[in-house]
Formats: C-alpha cells, sequence, structure tokens
C-alpha cells in the first residue's frame, strides 16, 4: 500500500492505483477526456493535469502513478490556467456546431433539429413537445415569425433553407386538430402569485412559463381581448385571430387567469398589485413612455430602464420585458424575453437572487466551404424546398412536413450533453476563438457503417477508438496516422467505416468523449 | 511484387516489430510503398493494416507516392536555414517549375524534398542529390547544380581502397578525412585522384582513409607524413590539384612519369600561375595556423586520435589501446566496481537531459530480470547537429567498447544500435565494426573467455526526431508509431519488449573506454563543479572556422566561437549562438563569458541538448530564428499532447503573423503564455522544452519582437516585411537583370537598375550577384 496526501488529505492506496483513480476514492473529480476505464497509461487531453507540490510540475493524473510520500494539489489557478488552455487548444482544433446555427439564431432557442427530425419520423405531437419546450406559442409564431432561424440554415448553400417556421406551426396545428392540448406537466405549486401586465407575445410567453414553474399567474389588459400587439397592431389577414385565441385558451386551460379592460393606473399599481401579488412583470409593449416616471420607474434610452440579465427594474419584485424596455421588430424575441423574465421571477420567488440563465457553451464555424455541402448533403434529401401557395398562412399536409423536415442537414451535434469537451469548455469557461490562427480544417462526415457516424474534425486525437478496436481485434479498425499537427484516425487502405467495424463500433462511439464517433 | 515482398519478409520476419525493416527494404526496391506491396505486408504477417498505415505516414523517411528518378534533398538544418536554405529551395523549385502541390518534375527526372538536417552543416547551404552532395548552394546556382549532377551521374563516387602493396617498405603515409562532410566536400574525388596519381608515379606511399578531422570548414584535407620530416596539412584541396602536391612532396620511382610529371607540371604551374590558389599549406609544428588555433584548447576523449585513427580498422584501434578498458573489466573489476567508476567520473549523459550516467546504469543493474537491453541511441536529429554521425563514423569501435563495457555492468546480454537512416556511412562503419568484432570474439559468446556474452545489431530509424526520446526510440524499435509513454516506468526498469533497458547517447558510451582506461579522476579533473568531462559540440553558422569541437566543460561561449572558430566572417558582429537545438535556445553575445555547463545554460534559458551550436550575427533576425524551431518541431511532435501537438501549431501560427506584419498587441503575450503552458503540459523532453526558442528569444530579443509588430524586420530576414532596392552604386552591368527569375529587373545597360517590387520574390539572388553591393534590402 502507499501513503498519499491528495488536497491535503491522507490517503492509502494500492500500488499502481493511478493518482486520479486514488483523487477518486475520496471523492474528488478531476476532468478527463482521453480516459477510458481499462486503458492506463494514455494521457494525451492533458485536461486531467494535477500538481505534485513537492517538484511543482503539472502531470496528467490518469497516467500518474501514485508514489509513497506524494503531496498533490488537484486544483489552483495554475492547473485550472492549464486545464483550461489545455481546452481552448482542442478546440481551435474542433470543427463543428454544438447547437445547430439554426438554434443558436432563434431568440427563443428551440431546438429546430430535434424537431425537425421526429416531424421527418412523423412523431408530430413529439415534436410539437419539442417546440412547446422553448416557444410558449409556437402557432402564433409561425403565422409571424421572421424567422431568423432560417436566414441561417446550412441548407441555403445548397438551395433553400428549411421552412422552420411553417414546420412548428403545423405541429401546433396539428396539436388543436388532434385535440391532444398538449401542456408540460407543471412544478410543485409554490402558491405565490404573479401579476403581469400586458398578454402580447412577452406577457404570454412570461405567463406559460411562470405557470410551468408551478406559480399562480393573472394577465392584465386595458383592452376587452387578450393578445396585445398579436391582435391589435399585426393585421388579421396575417395572423387570424382563431390562432390566438386558440393560444389564449390553451394557456387559461393551464391555469391563467385574464382581467381584461383593466388599465394600470398608479393607485391599481401601489395598492392592488404591489400588495396582493408576490411579484410583478410589466409587459405592455404600447405604453406612453412619458407617463413612465409617474410610477417611479427609471426611464432609459429605449423605455424602462432594467438589469439586462434579469429583466429586473429599480423596484423591488417588479420586472419588465417586451417591447416597453425597447421595440423590437421580432414577436419571437420578446417571446424569449419573457421566457427569460419568468425565469428571473422565479428565482425571486424562491429567495434566491436573480441571475441570468447560463447558456451552454457552444462551439461553432461559420460558412461551409463547397467542399463541405457535399459531406452535409449526405444526410439530407436532395428535394427542393416546399413552398405552399398562401405563404405562412398556408398548411403543410403530412407528406409535406415529412419531405420538408426531412431536407433538414442535421447540422447539430449527436452530442449535445455527453461531449466531454463541450462540458469541460464550458465549466472551465474557454474560449473557442483563442487560438483561431490558423486555416480551419474541413468537415467530413462518414456515415456508411449502420450504427456510428464518424466525423474526424472533431476529434480530439485520443485514440482511444484505435486502441479499443485493436484490442478487441476488430476487423481492421481506425488507424492513427501521420504525426504532429497532421495526424488523423483514419481508415486504412481508403477502405469505407462499414468495413473497419465489426463488433467495436458502438463501444468507440461511447468512448469517444466528443461527438466525433457517435451513434447514428 | 508478390514474390519481391515475400522475399523481403522472407528476410526480415513476420513479426509485428519487423514492420519497420520491412517497409525499408520494399522503399529501397521501389524508392517508394506501393499500396499492392503494403497489402501483401498485412496479408501474410501479423502486422495489421492499422499498425502499418500507422507506422508507414509517422515516420518522414517513407513515401507513399512514386517519386522522380532523383531525389533532392535540399538540407533545411539550422546553419543551412541561416545561410538561406530556404531560397536554394524554392529557387530548385522554380528551376523544375514545379507547381505548389508538386514535388516531382514533368519529366520525373527529380523530386524534390526538404530535410531536417544532413549532418554537413559547415559547408551549409547543402544540397544532396541521390548520393551526391552539393555544399555553399546559391540560389542562382541551381541550374548549374542539376548540370552538373547529371553530367556526373554515371561516375558515383566511391569509397574503394588503393592498397599498398603488403609488407613494404613505405616512404610516408597520407592521411585523408573521409567523414560525410569531407565527402560532400569532394574528399572522394580528391581520394581516387589522390591514387590515381599514387599509382601513375609508383610512389609508394600509404593512403590512410582517417575519419572526421573536425576541421570541417577545411575539408578536403590532406597531411603529408614523411619519415624524418615535419607533417602538412593541405586544406580545402580540389582534385586537379592532388597531383602536384604529391609531386612535390614524393619522387616518382617511375623514370619516365616522372620526366612527364614534371613536364606536364611545368605547364600545369605555369598556366595556373596568377590564379588565386583555394589550397593552403601548413606546417603542423606552427601555432598561428587556421588548424593549430582550431584544435589548441580541444581536449580528445571522444574524439581521441582524431584524425588519425582509421575508422574501420580494428587491428589499429587495439595497437592504440583498444579493447583495453573492455578487458580491465571482463578481468579486474566487478560489475559495482565498473558502476562505482563512471558514478566517480561524474559523466551525465550526453544526449541532453543530462541525468547522470552511472546512476542509470545502478538502476538497471538493480532492477532483477533474465533479460535485459542495453541502446546506444544514436538516432540524432537536430538540426544543426552531427556529433553522433561522426563519432559512429569515425570511431565505431570505441562506441561497440562502451556499450559492451555497460552491458557487462548492467548485466545486459542484448544490445541494439538505433542509428538515424539517413546516416548511411554511419550504419555501413558500425555493421562493419560489429562484423570484426565478432571475428575477433569482442562480441558473441564468452567474450574474451570471460564467461560474459553479448549479441548487438544494428536498427536503423526512418526518420522521426520524437524517436531521440528513449521511450519513443523503444517504441519504434517494438515496431509502433514512435510515442513517448509516461516515465515512471523509466526504461531502466520497464524498457524494450518490457525488460529493463540501458539507453544511452551515442557520445555518452565514447566516452566509457577513456574513463575506465584513465580512471574516474582523469575525467571529473576536467569541467566545472557540477559538470564533469568534455563535450563535443557541432560548431556551424556564421562562424569562420565550422566545425566538430571536443571541449573541456566551462569552457565560455567567447573561446569557441573566437579562438576556436575564429570570430565571425565578413567582418559582422556576433549577436548570439544557439545552443541544445529546437531543445535550447538563443544566448546573446553579452552573455559570451558564462562558462558552458549544463546548469549554467538552461539558467540562461538554452539546454546542452546534444551540442549542436550555431553562431548567428548581426544579420539573423531572432524571430525568424524561432520560428524556423518551431517550424521543426511542431512538424516532429508525435501528435500525442494537446499542447505540443495543437499548441506547438498555434505558436508557430502567431510567429508566422508576426513575421509577415500581421502581428497585433496581444500576440506576443498570448505566445508567452501558450509557451508557458506547454512547457508544464507534454509529457516528453520534445514538448516540455519546444517552447524554449521562443523563451529565451523573448527573453533575449524582445524589442525584435515588437518592431515586427510595428511592422519592420530590423535584420531584414523577414520577406514580408522588405523590399529590395538598387542604389546609386549601381554600375549597369545588366547581371541582376539577367538572373532575376521573374524579371522584376528590366535590362538597363549602364544605367542604374530598378527592382519592380510587385514581381519581386525576395529572392536574393539579384544582391547575391551584384559586383559592387548596389543592392540593398529595406
Amino acid at each position: 500500500m502507499i501513503n498519499l496526501k491528495i488536497n491535503n488529505t491522507s490517503i492509502q492506496v494500492p500500488t499502481g492505483t493511478s493518482v486520479l483513480k486514488a483523487a477518486e476514492q475520496i471523492g474528488i473529480e478531476i476532468p478527463t477526456m482521453c480516459f477510458y476505464e481499462g486503458f492506463t497509461n494514455h494521457p494525451s487531453c492533458m485536461v486531467c493535469l494535477v500538481k505534485d507540490t513537492k517538484s511543482g510540475k503539472l502531470h496528467p493524473s490518469c497516467a500518474l502513478p501514485a508514489e509513497e510520500g506524494m503531496d498533490i494539489i488537484t486544483e489552483d489557478n495554475e492547473i485550472i490556467s492549464a486545464r483550461k488552455e489545455a481546452l481552448e487548444l482542442l478546440l481551435s482544433d474542433h470543427v463543428g456546431d454544438c447547437e445547430a446555427p439554426c438554434r443558436q439564431a432563434c431568440p427563443a432557442a428551440i431546438d429546430i433539429p430535434k424537431m425537425n427530425r421526429l416531424i421527418a419520423q412523423g412523431k408530430f405531437d413529439e415534436a410539437f413537445v419539442i417546440a412547446k419546450e422553448e416557444l410558449a406559442i409556437p402557432l402564433i409564431l409561425g403565422y409571424i415569425c421572421p424567422a431568423p432561424c432560417e436566414k441561417v440554415c446550412r441548407r441555403t448553400q445548397v438551395d433553400e433553407a428549411v421552412s422552420i417556421c411553417s414546420l412548428h406551426k403545423f405541429v401546433a396545428d396539428i396539436d388543436i386538430e388532434q385535440k391532444n392540448f398538449y401542456l408540460p406537466t407543471k412544478e410543485k405549486e409554490s402558491n405565490k402569485n404573479v401579476a403581469i401586465i400586458g398578454t402580447g407575445p412577452a406577457g404570454l410567453s412570461c405567463a406559460f412559463y411562470l405557470l410551468r414553474l408551478g406559480h399562480n399567474v393573472v394577465l392584465f389588459d386595458k383592452n376587452t381581448e387578450a393578445g396585445g400587439a398579436l391582435r391589435y397592431e399585426i393585421l388579421n389577414k396575417e395572423l387570424p385571430n382563431s390562432a390566438i385565441d386558440s393560444e389564449i385558451g390553451t394557456l387559461q386551460n393551464y391555469g391563467a387567469e385574464f382581467r381584461l379592460n383593466t388599465e394600470i393606473t398608479k393607485e391599481l399599481f401601489e395598492n392592488e398589485l404591489k400588495k396582493g401579488f408576490d411579484a410583478i412583470v410589466i409587459a405592455m409593449g404600447d405604453f406612453d413612455k412619458s407617463n413612465l416616471h409617474k410610477f417611479g420607474f427609471e426611464n432609459g434610452k429605449y423605455g424602462i430602464s432594467i438589469n439586462k440579465n434579469t429583466f429586473e427594474i429599480n423596484q423591488d419584485g417588479v420586472f419588465a420585458c417586451g417591447n416597453i424596455i425597447r421595440s423590437r421588430r421580432m414577436a419571437v424575441t420578446s417571446v424569449a424575453q419573457g421566457k427569460a423574465t419568468a425565469w428571473s421571477v422565479n428565482q425571486y420567488l424562491n429567495g434566491i437572487k436573480p441571475e441570468k440563465k447560463h447558456r451552454m457553451f457552444n462551439s461553432k464555424f461559420g460558412k461551409l466551404f463547397s467542399e463541405e455541402i457535399e459531406e452535409y448533403k449526405k444526410e439530407t434529401i436532395p428535394d427542393k424546398r416546399i413552398i405552399l401557395e398562401n405563404g405562412k398562412l398556408g398548411n403543410f399536409n403530412n407528406a409535406q412536413a415529412i419531405t420538408e423536415s426531412t431536407r433538414c442537414m442535421r447540422c447539430d451535434c449527436r452530442k449535445p450533453t455527453t461531449c466531454k469537451l463541450r462540458n469541460y469548455a464550458d465549466e472551465y469557461s474557454a474560449d473557442r476563438r483563442k487560438f483561431a490562427f490558423g486555416e480551419r480544417k474541413k468537415v467530413k462526415k462518414h456515415f456508411q457503417h449502420k450504427l456510428i457516424v464518424y466525423e474526424p474534425e472533431k476529434c480530439i486525437r485520443c485514440n482511444l477508438c484505435v486502441d479499443i478496436s485493436t484490442k478487441e481485434k476488430d476487423t481492421l479498425g481506425f488507424s492513427s496516422i501521420r504525426r504532429g499537427f497532421d495526424v488523423e484516425i483514419s481508415i486504412p487502405f481508403n477502405k469505407s467505416i462499414k468495413e473497419i467495424f465489426n463488433r467495436t463500433a458502438e463501444k468507440c462511439a461511447n468512448a469517444c468523449p466528443t461527438g466525433a464517433i457517435s451513434l447514428k | 511484387m508478390n514474390k519481391i515482398v515475400d522475399n523481403i519478409i522472407a528476410e526480415k520476419g513476420t513479426s509485428v516489430d519487423a514492420a519497420i525493416p520491412i517497409l525499408q527494404a520494399i522503399q529501397a526496391e521501389f524508392n517508394y510503398l506501393p499500396e499492392e506491396a503494403m497489402q501483401r505486408v498485412c496479408d501474410i504477417t501479423e502486422i495489421s493494416p492499422a499498425r502499418l498505415y500507422g507506422i508507414s505516414t509517422f515516420y518522414t523517411q517513407f513515401r507513399h507516392k512514386a517519386v522522380g528518378k532523383h531525389i533532392i534533398k535540399v538540407c533545411v538544418g539550422t546553419a543551412c536555414h541561416v545561410k538561406g536554405a530556404m531560397r536554394v529551395y524554392d529557387a530548385l523549385r522554380r528551376e523544375l517549375n514545379l507547381k505548389d502541390d508538386e514535388d516531382t518534375d514533368s519529366d520525373d527526372l527529380f523530386t524534390i524534398d526538404k530535410v531536417a538536417c544532413l549532418g554537413c552543416c559547415t559547408i551549409a547551404p547543402v544540397v544532396q542529390i541521390d548520393n551526391t552532395t552539393f555544399g555553399h548552394v546559391e540560389p542562382g546556382k541551381v541550374s548549374e547544380i542539376l548540370e552538373e549532377f547529371l553530367a556526373s551521374d554515371d561516375n558515383p563516387a566511391g569509397e574503394n581502397s588503393y592498397i599498398v602493396e603488403q609488407n613494404k617498405h613505405t616512404d610516408g603515409e597520407i592521411r585523408i578525412g573521409l567523414g560525410s562532410c569531407c565527402i560532400a566536400s569532394g574528399s572522394s574525388d580528391v581520394k581516387l585522384e589522390l591514387e590515381k596519381s599514387l599509382k601513375a608515379n609508383k610512389t609508394n606511399v600509404e593512403v590512410k582513409q582517417v575519419g572526421c578531422v573536425g576541421i570541417c570548414n577545411q575539408v578536403p584535407l590532406l597531411e603529408i607524413h614523411k619519415h624524418g620530416e615535419t607533417p602538412y596539412f593541405y586544406t580545402k584541396i580540389k582534385a586537379d590539384e592532388v597531383n602536384e602536391i604529391i609531386r612535390k612532396h614524393f619522387k616518382s620511382k617511375n623514370l619516365l612519369t616522372r620526366l612527364k610529371t614534371d613536364i606536364s607540371g611545368f605547364i600545369n604551374n605555369y598556366v595556373i600561375n596568377g590564379i588565386p590558389r583555394s589550397v593552403m599549406k601548413y606546417s603542423s609544428e606552427r601555432d598561428d595556423t587556421p588548424v593549430s588555433e582550431f584544435l589548441n584548447g580541444q581536449i580528445n576523449i571522444a574524439t581521441e586520435h582524431r584524425g588519425f585513427l582509421k575508422p574501420n580498422d580494428i587491428v589499429e584501434y587495439k595497437k592504440l589501446g583498444g579493447f583495453e578498458a573492455l578487458k580491465k573489466c571482463l578481468t579486474q573489476f566487478s560489475r559495482d566496481e565498473i558502476i562505482d567508476t563512471i558514478k566517480e567520473s561524474g559523466l551525465k549523459g550526453r544526449g541532453g537531459g543530462g541525468f547522470y550516467t552511472g546512476l542509470k546504469w545502478q538502476l538497471v543493474k538493480d532492477t532483477k530480470s533474465e533479460i535485459k537491453y542495453v541502446i546506444c541511441n544514436g538516432d540524432e536529429g537536430d538540426p544543426g547537429a552531427f556529433m553522433d554521425r561522426m563519432l559512429l563514423e569515425s570511431y565505431p569501435f570505441r562506441i561497440i567498447e562502451g556499450l559492451i563495457i555497460s552491458a557487462y555492468a548492467v548485466g545486459a546480454n542484448k544490445g541494439l544500435f538505433y542509428i538515424r537512416a539517413e546516416y548511411p556511412l554511419a550504419v555501413k562503419r558500425i555493421k562493419e565494426a560489429i562484423y570484426y568484432c565478432e571475428k575477433e570474439n569482442l562480441l558473441g559468446d564468452n567474450i574474451m573467455d570471460s564467461g560474459f556474452s553479448f549479441d548487438m545489431k544494428v536498427f536503423e530509424g526512418a526518420g522521426a526526431f520524437i524517436c531521440g526520446e528513449e521511450t519513443a526510440l523503444i517504441a519504434s524499435v517494438e515496431g509502433n508509431r514512435g510515442l513517448p509513454r509516461m516515465r515512471p516506468p523509466y526504461p531502466a526498469e520497464v524498457g524494450l519488449w518490457g525488460k529493463p533497458t540501458l539507453v544511452n547517447n551515442t557520445e555518452t558510451f565514447s566516452v566509457i573506454p577513456w574513463i575506465i582506461r584513465n580512471g574516474a579522476a582523469a575525467f571529473s579533473n576536467i569541467g566545472t563543479e557540477n559538470s564533469k568531462g568534455t563535450k563535443v559540440f557541432a560548431l556551424a553558422g556564421k562562424i569562420n572556422r565550422g566545425g566538430l569541437i571536443e571541449v573541456p566543460i566551462g569552457i565560455t561561449i567567447r573561446s569557441i566561437v573566437e579562438e576556436i572558430g575564429g570570430g565571425i566572417p565578413n567582418g559582422k558582429a556576433f549577436k548570439a549562438v544557439q545552443i541544445g537545438g529546437p531543445s535550447g535556445g538563443c544566448i546573446p553575445a553579452s552573455l559570451a563569458d558564462i562558462p558552458i555547463d549544463f546548469n549554467t545554460l538552461s539558467e540562461a534559458g538554452a539546454m546542452m541538448g546534444s551540442g549542436g551550436l550555431v553562431v548567428l550575427d548581426e544579420d539573423d533576425c531572432m524571430v525568424d530564428i524561432a520560428r524556423y524551431f518551431l517550424a521543426f518541431t511542431q512538424d516532429q511532435s508525435c501528435g500525442k499532447c494537446t499542447f505540443c501537438r495543437v499548441g506547438t501549431r498555434r505558436m508557430l501560427e502567431i510567429l508566422n503573423k508576426i513575421c509577415s506584419g500581421k502581428g497585433q498587441s496581444g500576440d506576443i503575450e498570448i505566445l508567452e503564455k501558450l509557451a508557458h503552458s506547454t512547457k508544464k503540459g507534454s509529457l516528453c523532453g520534445l514538448g516540455s522544452t519546444a517552447p524554449n526558442p521562443v523563451l529565451s528569444t523573448l527573453r533575449y530579443f524582445k524589442h525584435e519582437y515588437l518592431e515586427h509588430i510595428e511592422g519592420k524586420c530590423p535584420t531584414g530576414k523577414c520577406v514580408e516585411l522588405i523590399e529590395y532596392l538598387i542604389v546609386e552604386e549601381c554600375i549597369g552591368c545588366t547581371l541582376c537583370a539577367q538572373d532575376c527569375p521573374t524579371d522584376a529587373i528590366a535590362f538597363k545597360p549602364y544605367e542604374l537598375h530598378i527592382v519592380e517590387n510587385e514581381l519581386c520574390i525576395k529572392c536574393d539572388i539579384c544582391r547575391q550577384v551584384c559586383p559592387v553591393n548596389a543592392v540593398i534590402i529595406k
């Protein structure tokens, strides 16, 4: 047995134990990427660096054997900075989108590729769940959203964008037609009451997410009907009232209370709202901004002045979102703000100081090179975009929706939550552009295997797949070729990936720390 | 093709570790690796395609595409780099009309390739076409070189010996050095001419072919020893001058020839008279000659009997005390006594790391195992270093003796020479020497009737700098890609095939016999407090007398540069020395008085490394030097660790950015931080020392980096930051216009010529051909 200290804790381990494993025994987690149980002495990623205090040197803990009298530190500024720099170097040579460009461009961040894939499989109700997850009013926006997602759709480099907007309208329509009226399960009731002033896109969205988080919501509006700008500014021929009614109806079913014909006066605000509710959200878009000071709100350059991260204003428990903070052209921006405000309000109600919801790290790269377009075309169909006669007012039939969604090129990563590179980049706040000096490599995709997909430019050269297929004597397996920066995990003798894997494909995909090898 | 491959496999074996030798043999046969042949290897051996493909793409020696009839290797080692190797390379590409992605000309006659170092640093820049080496190549002269090569294609220089009739009284001895540099400088031709001349004159003189003399800057060099006369050196001889020299010293036995030579000699002299002669003659007794100044201050331990010993003459080696040390070890010393002697001598490994040799031996001895190995690391890969090559070529028996002693001391019965395939002469001489030793029972079973048995063979490295690292070297012998692994366990415990293995550098082995013969104290008396003995350096770059030197540790940089090396040529100012190659650093002239040892060098930001010492003058751009080494290490990185694989590439990109005038403020900080992280976060010596050239130039020459960021290269080296200009001194001779490869200079006889900068590719030819120095860099 060997005695050593890790982070000042004494520990005894059998001879041959690595520092990584020793630390694990006392509950200290060290990040690893190239390490995989059963494959020892495999340091390459250098994310598991720890410090030997005696020499002051950094060592990869996965391959560092514990030695008698060792004194190890697993985290200090130097270690963190080295790990971060290792991640940044790996990112500088990692070509891939964690989330697809469409999702990144969408203010509400709908998981568009996933929705598309479900539609393509004919699972329309599941697709609707995905749409509704991030977008409270997918039907309404299906009519009026200018669709920033479609502008960045990589399919535009082939022919035309996928009709994303019409697709979420399609699944929302189906939900109503089939009388599913899907609503997500609410969290435990909090017995907290929130007043929302205004029933436009921001207010409706905020209400939906607050309800979902378990709070009671009352929406106030000066008009006789709810919908705000959606109903009173947008022409009926662009957005039929039936669509507004339908999604407001759903919200009512979910538990929202509407108090219409109610003009918010200073008295009402101070006496009823402030006293009767635990929090207030100001979301009326067309408020006369010169009156703001009467309520004691601070007036900024564009409207009510808010904390940009949390939507709090200068009064405790009061939040503001939508056009009242700044006039925007896109309803989807207001919808996204309503959602973000609900997040802040929820923290406030739970007695936590509101903080902006963390947006997960995203690796991304720009426009596709022409060779890359061909790679992306491998995972889609050549069909042209289906243009409906009435444009956004029109409806896809099922077959059309399936075809249109199948045109999606699957730009998102297959391992968005299990990719260690993404997770650690997020944890260490890595800057993916820090070392972006060289020409980026060109994306390639290998689909021939029935179980796995191989995307070499996402690889971090940990060689686990080579070792696994070699050790378990698969047909041919991958080969690590060339050296230095040009090392590549390649398929020997110009074979196809189908021919080289027989048994270990799945294991390789699971071991792969990034999305380079993933299950189909 | 299958038949050929089958024969190769029959000879090399079918096991995994035969992969590299098999590929080498296939390439020797076809000049590249045809895919069909690779397939065949996989079909009938244990080597999987994944492994074979991994190996064949790892080592630079292997080619996957058919090549031209002749291969042009442009050396881009450090010494060649500072003397304009890239311009030579570009000029050759232009001459062969190669497009960007091509390396073989349209006639399939020549394939061009860059090589890390041919080890002929003293005659830089160097180009090798097949087996012919050309030194001092100028970009404007590349077409002549190709023509000359094609003209002499049927007449290759050989190493055949002229044999004096046995048992006859000789009138004297002529010694000629035949190291690789000497051969590259024309020594083979001189030797052929010498033998022809001696035969024609019937002169009874022994021509003795000796190893590297070290004075590489003065070669071809002849030493004439005549009974009862002062020996004379002749330096920089040309083949056509040999006859005259012979005639001066030795009278012809053949009257007729004597008459003839007298007459033709007279005519020759008459014709030659008035033409400046390059040959210089020096008496060995004077101490103010370039030769004696060069040799003064040197101590010959690794290079004992330099310029005298015939490399593959075992009889002579024995006569001079060879194998006495071995005999002493086998008969008088216990194993512990040998190891104690080495420990007491204070010898540190000469490969760069500087670990105590005695301790290493002790570790291997103390590890219990039936089988142990010793390996001589001759995978010298530093650009700008050629010590190991010279030692292997010149003193094969001494190194073998050192190796046998070490094997006896640690209890190993198998040994291996790992030598770069780029050193064919070294491989040949070691193989010959092993053969002689086996014949004389110095190798094999029951050596000298001592009961100790030891076998050894040669493994040819396939071109990977990283294989100089001991764990990578072992991986490569085992038939793998040369990837280092985590230490511990050290090879002393778990080495080749999992057995305890002693890996020492060539130079380390070469001093062992001397230490045993002369005692530990004799060695430890030389050197400094913490570093004992001598060190062999390859002195090259901007220096009057480059060459191979063995000096006592503790000598100052200034003594090496000014006394031994004779200072900087052309009256330029001494700026810095680059010591230790890609792992080392640049030490500025202001620190030239520090005594060189393992500690002082690392304190100064450099490293002993394996001993490359490249002198830089005022014209050398330090950012460019840092970039040069980074380009080398990033190309040679095995690609395992993130910091080395990606980090060195990113550092190189930052340096490229800075050198091309696109640097921004902040770049230097990112570079420096990344350099420190790479030092800390790399597994092996290559990665952890790769940032040294960057860090040391940042430490001493940061102002040059800053000037680049401002868009100026103070030395005019970075082509994207300079312009060529012709000034009033121009006499209108049109030479620049004639030689300009891009017609950027128009013909204007007797007028001031003008460089059109839009067309100029900055090849420097105009500046080199201008007779009145009217072409300047701005």
